[in-house]
C-alpha cells in the first residue's frame, strides 16, 4: 500500500516529477501497521498551565489533595523501580510539586482561597491516573519542559527526551561555523511534538534559514503545529505529514540539514518497557523493526540522497551497536556518500548519536 | 522640614556669609552642584572639585565645633527619646566616626588622588576594561566621600541652627532642629550599619550550601533546619531565593544542598555565616530520647555581577554527567528526572542542579554555580586571600565551629566568634539572624581596623 498525503500544512508540496527510482522506494513506509486514517482533523489539547485558572477553590481542599496525594506517592516506594525501573516515591513527589505548580495560580485570591486551572476532582483523577495506570506525568500535565521550551504533548505523540537535547547542540555548533547552513533549509523527519525542529528554527535565528518537519502521525503532526503556533515559528517551519521522505521529493539535493529521532527500539523488547513507555505512548514512535534499525538505515539511504554537498546530518539511536552498525553501513553501503562520521555520547555516557556530513 | 525652619536656614547662611568674611569650602558642598554668589555670572563647578578641597579643611560650625572635637567632649550618650542636643549630637559623631573607620577614610583620599591621575591620563581609555573597572572605583569612591561629608556637614549645620535658635530665643526653631537631630541620629545609626558592607562583593547576589555533618539522619535534619533558617532569613529581607539543588536525605533530612539568595547585599551579609553550626537537642529519631549533637556546614560563594571578573570557561574542559540508575536510556525510558552534574575537569570543582524541569535548564543553573565557584578561586587566587569568605564546602573543616544551638537542657543560641547570644532558638531557627551578622560584621571590622 502506498501512502500519498498532501497535507493540509504543506502548501510547498507540489507533486514532483519523479525520475529517481530510489525514491520510490524511500517513500514506502515501513511500518505498515501504523498506517494514519485519513487526516482527520486532530484537535490538540491545551496544557493545563495554559488554562484560564476560572476555578476557585478552598485552600484547605487543595491541602487535603495534596497530602492525599503525597500519600499516594510514598505508598509506592520504590515498587516501581523494581518492577520495571519507573518512578520512585521521591520523583513522584517532584512531579506533584510540578503538578501544583502547573494547577495553581499564584498569588492566591486570598488567605482562604485559590484560583485553580483545572478543578480539585478532576486532579484527584489525574493523581490516581498518573500513580495508578502509570500515566506519564506529562501527559498527566500536557506538557513536557524540554530546552528552554515548554512543549505540548499528549497521547500519541512521544515525550521528547533530555538525550534529544543534545542534537540541537550539534546543529548549533555546526551553522554557527557556516553561514551557508544556517540559511538553508533543515528537515526533521519524524517530528513528535516538534521539539528538534522549533529549536532548530530558533538556532538558524532570522537569516532566512528555514525547517521543514514531518511525521507520518497525524496526532504528532497537529500537536508539533500547535507547538510552533506557541512560539511563533509559522514562517520558519513547515510541517508535512507523510512516511520518511515521501513529503520532501522536492528537496532531493537540496538539505543543508537533516536531523532524525526515528524509532529504534528493537520489537522484541517493546514488551519489556517501563509502564509509562510501553502502555501509554505511541508504538509508531518507538518499534525500530527486528533489529531496531529499520527506520535508521532508511534515514541514511535518504541523507545520501537529499542532503547537498556539505550538508550536515545527526541521527539519535540505541547505543553503542547501533551506532556501529549505522557507521559501517555508511562506510562500506554507502561508500563515498559521507565523511567525517563520527559517534557522540549522551550525559549518560551511551553512545548515543552518529553526525556526519554529505560528502 | 518646615517652610520656616528652611527660611530660618537660609538665613544662617547668609549670618555665616557675612558675618564671615571668609567663604569656608565646607559650605559650598551642601548641594552636588554649586553656583558660586561671587561671580557676576552664575559659574558652576563640579562638586568632585570642591569636595577634593574640602577634605583637607576641617568642617566646623560658626563658633569653630569639629567633629574631632564633639568627639573628644566625651558628650554622654542618652536614649534617642531624651537626652539634649549634646547627647544626639554626640551619637552622630560616633556613627561618623565609625563609618569613617570601615571606609578606610586615610587611605581613600590618597587613593582616590590615584584614581584621579589615571582618569585624566590620555591613554587611560586604551584599555576599556580596566578603565572601566577604575572609573566605577572612582564614582564609587567619591559617592562614600560625598555622602560621608554631607553628613558631617548637616550635624554641624544643625548645631549652628539650634545655637542661634537659642540666641534668637526661637523655641520653635529650637524643637524642630532637635526633631531633625534625632532624624538624622537614626539615619546615621542605618548607614554606620551599611557602612559594615563595604567589601568589593558585599553589593552581589549570592549562593547559600548547606552540608550535613557525619552523624546520619540526625545531622540530615538539621542541615535541613539551617536551610530553612536561611530561606527564612532571606525572605524577610525581601531577598528572592531558590532551591537550586538538592539532596535530601534517606530518612529524613537533607544531605547537601545549594541555594540562591538574590538581592543587594546577599553575600555582604550571609558571609558572616560561613562556618560550622552546631545543634545539641533531644533527638526526635532517638526512642530513647538522648541529646545528640549534629554539625552543619555553611559555605557562602558571591556571584560577582560584572562580566570582567568572570573566569573563561572552556567547553572542552567540562565533563557533564547525567545521575540516573543505568539502562538503555533514550526512548526505553520516561523520567522527569533531570538532574545534572557538571564537573571542571583541570580544577576538580564541580556542580549540580537538578531543581528545573527540563535537562537543559538543569545544566545552565549548573553551569551559573560553577560559573561563580571558579570566579571565587580565582579571585581567592588572584588576591592570595585567606579571609574566611572565600572558603568552599570542601574547606570548612569541621573544627571551624561558628555557633551552637542549644534547645536541651536550657535553651540558646551563642555565637562562637562574638560571644552575642539570644536566649529564644525558635526565632533564630525562623530566620532572626540579623543580630548575629550585624555583631559579627562590625567585630570583624573593627578587628581588621585595630591590626
Ligand atoms: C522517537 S519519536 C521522535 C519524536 C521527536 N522527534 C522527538 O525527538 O521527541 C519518532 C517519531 O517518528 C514518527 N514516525 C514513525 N514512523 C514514521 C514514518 N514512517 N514516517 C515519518 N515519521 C514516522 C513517529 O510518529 C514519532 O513521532
Amino acid at each position: 500500500m502506498k501512502v500519498t498525503l498532501t497535507s493540509v500544512y504543506s502548501p510547498y508540496c507540489f507533486p514532483t516529477l519523479l525520475k529517481s527510482s530510489s525514491l520510490s522506494t524511500l517513500c514506502r513506509p515501513f511500518c505498515s501497521s501504523a498506517l494514519p486514517s485519513p487526516p482527520t482533523c486532530v484537535k490538540p489539547q491545551v496544557p493545563i498551565f495554559l488554562r484560564p485558572p476560572i476555578y476557585s477553590n478552598k485552600l484547605c481542599d487543595l491541602n487535603k489533595w495534596h497530602d492525599w496525594a503525597k500519600g499516594v506517592a510514598f505508598s509506592i516506594g520504590s515498587t516501581f523501580v523494581h518492577s520495571d525501573n519507573g518512578p520512585d516515591s521521591s520523583i513522584l513527589c517532584r512531579e506533584l510539586k510540578w503538578l501544583m505548580e502547573d494547577a495553581v495560580e499564584v498569588p492566591s485570591l486570598d488567605d482562604e482561597r485559590v484560583r485553580m486551572r483545572i478543578d480539585i476532582e478532576e486532579l484527584y483523577c489525574l493523581w490516581k491516573q498518573r500513580v495508578h495506570e502509570r500515566r506519564p506525568f506529562q501527559y498527566v500535565v500536557g506538557c513536557e519542559h524540554w530546552r528552554d521550551l515548554v512543549l505540548s504533548v499528549q497521547e500519541g505523540v512521544l515525550i521528547p527526551r533530555p538525550e534529544t537535547e543534545l542534537v540541537v547542540d550539534f546543529v548549533s555548533d555546526v551553522v554557527s561555523e557556516n553561514e551557508e547552513l544556517k540559511r538553508g533549509v533543515w528537515a526533521d523527519l519524524g517530528t513528535g511534538s516538534g521539539a528538534l525542529a522549533i529549536s532548530i528554527g530558533g538556532v538558524l535565528g532570522s537569516g532566512g534559514g528555514r525547517v521543514i518537519a514531518t511525521d507520518l502521525s497525524p496526532v504528532a503532526v497537529a500537536v508539533a503545529a500547535y507547538n510552533v503556533h506557541r512560539y511563533c515559528l509559522q514562517d520558519k517551519i513547515e510541517l508535512r505529514e507523510g512516511s520518511w521522505f515521501e513529503p520532501l521529493k522536492d528537496m532531493e539535493g537540496k538539505l543543508a540539514g537533516l536531523v532524525s529521532n526515528p524509532p529504534y527500539i528493537p520489537s522484541k523488547d517493546i514488551s519489556g518497557l517501563q509502564a509509562e513507555v510501553g502502555r501509554h505512548e505511541p508504538r509508531l514512535a518507538l518499534d525500530g523493526g527486528i533489529d531496531g534499525l529499520h527506520a535508521l538505515l532508511h534515514l541514511c539511504d535518504g541523507a545520501a540522497l537529499l542532503l547537498k554537498p556539505g550538508g550536515f546530518f545527526a541521527f539519535e539511536t540505541n547505543g553503542e551497536q547501533q551506532c556501529k552498525a549505522l557507521i559501517d553501513y555508511m562506510e562500506n553501503n554507502r561508500r563515498g556518500s559521507f565523511c567525517n562520521l563520527e559517534i557522540r555520547a549522551d550525559f549518560a555516557r551511551i553512545q548515543r548519536f552518529v553526525i556526519g556530513f554529505r560528502q | 522640614m518646615s517652610c520656616f525652619v528652611r527660611t530660618k536656614r537660609l538665613s544662617l547662611f547668609l549670618v555665616k556669609l557675612v558675618g564671615k568674611s571668609s567663604l569656608s569650602p565646607h559650605i559650598l558642598c551642601s548641594s552636588s552642584w554649586f553656583c558660586c554668589p561671587r561671580k557676576t555670572a552664575p559659574y558652576c563647578v563640579p562638586s568632585s572639585a570642591l569636595l577634593q578641597i574640602r577634605f583637607w579643611a576641617a568642617a566646623s560650625t560658626s563658633d569653630g565645633l569639629t567633629l574631632q572635637a564633639i568627639l573628644a567632649n566625651n558628650w554622654s550618650i542618652l536614649d534617642e527619646n531624651d537626652g539634649d542636643w549634646k547627647s544626639h549630637a554626640s551619637a552622630i559623631a560616633r556613627s561618623i566616626h565609625l563609618i569613617k573607620r570601615r571606609l578606610q577614610w586615610d587611605k581613600l583620599k590618597p587613593r582616590l588622588d590615584m584614581l584621579s591621575f589615571q582618569l585624566n591620563k590620555a591613554d587611560f581609555w586604551d584599555d576599556p576594561m580596566r578603565a572601566a573597572k577604575l572609573s566605577r572605583e572612582h564614582g564609587s569612591l567619591l559617592g562614600k566621600m560625598k555622602l560621608v561629608n554631607a553628613l558631617e556637614q548637616d550635624l554641624l549645620d544643625h548645631i549652628d541652627l539650634i545655637k542661634l535658635a537659642r540666641q534668637d530665643n526661637d523655641a520653635h526653631l529650637e524643637s524642630e532642629s532637635l526633631k531633625a537631630l534625632v532624624n538624622m541620629r537614626k539615619n546615621a545609626k542605618e548607614k554606620e550599619l551599611e557602612a559594615l558592607l563595604a567589601g568589593d562583593q558585599d553589593s552581589c547576589s549570592c549562593y547559600i550550601e548547606i552540608q550535613a555533618g557525619a552523624g546520619g539522619t540526625e545531622s540530615m535534619d538539621w542541615a535541613a533546619m539551617v536551610m530553612q533558617m536561611y530561606m527564612s532569613w532571606a525572605q524577610r529581607r525581601r531577598y528572592k531565593v531558590t532551591v537550586v539543588d538538592e539532596m535530601p536525605g534517606e530518612i529524613a533530612g537533607i544531605k547537601r544542598a545549594t541555594i540562591k539568595v538574590d538581592g543587594e547585599f546577599a553575600f555582604g551579609y550571609a558571609k558572616a555565616e560561613i562556618g560550622v553550626h552546631r545543634l545539641v537537642r533531644i533527638s526526635p529519631f532517638d526512642s530513647n530520647k538522648r541529646r545528640h549533637t549534629s554539625f552543619a556546614a555553611v559555605a557562602v560563594i558571591p556571584i560577582l555581577g560584572d562580566g570582567s571578573t568572570h573566569v573563561q570557561i572552556n567547553e572542552s574542559d567540562l565533563r557533564i554527567e547525567r545521575f540516573r540508575a543505568g539502562g538503555a536510556g533514550g526512548q526505553h525510558v520516561n523520567t522527569t528526572e533531570s538532574a545534572v552534574r557538571i564537573v571542571h575537569i583541570p580544577t576538580g570543582v564541580t556542580a549540580t542542579c537538578q531543581n528545573e524541569r527540563s535537562q537543559h535548564q538543569n545544566k545552565a543553573s549548573a553551569m551559573a554555580v560553577l560559573q561563580s565557584r571558579l570566579d571565587q578561586l580565582e579571585l581567592a587566587r588572584q588576591a592570595q586571600l585567606n579571609a574566611q569568605h572565600t572558603k568552599s564546602l570542601t574547606d570548612i573543616t569541621w573544627g571551624s565551629q561558628i555557633r551552637s544551638y542549644v534547645l536541651h537542657p536550657y535553651r540558646m543560641v551563642k555565637d562562637l566568634r562574638t560571644n552575642y547570644e539570644v536566649s529564644d532558638p525558635d526565632s533564630v531557627l525562623e530566620g532572626d539572624l540579623d543580630g548575629f551578622i550585624l555583631s559579627y560584621l562590625s567585630a570583624s571590622l573593627d578587628k581588621d581596623d585595630d591590626a
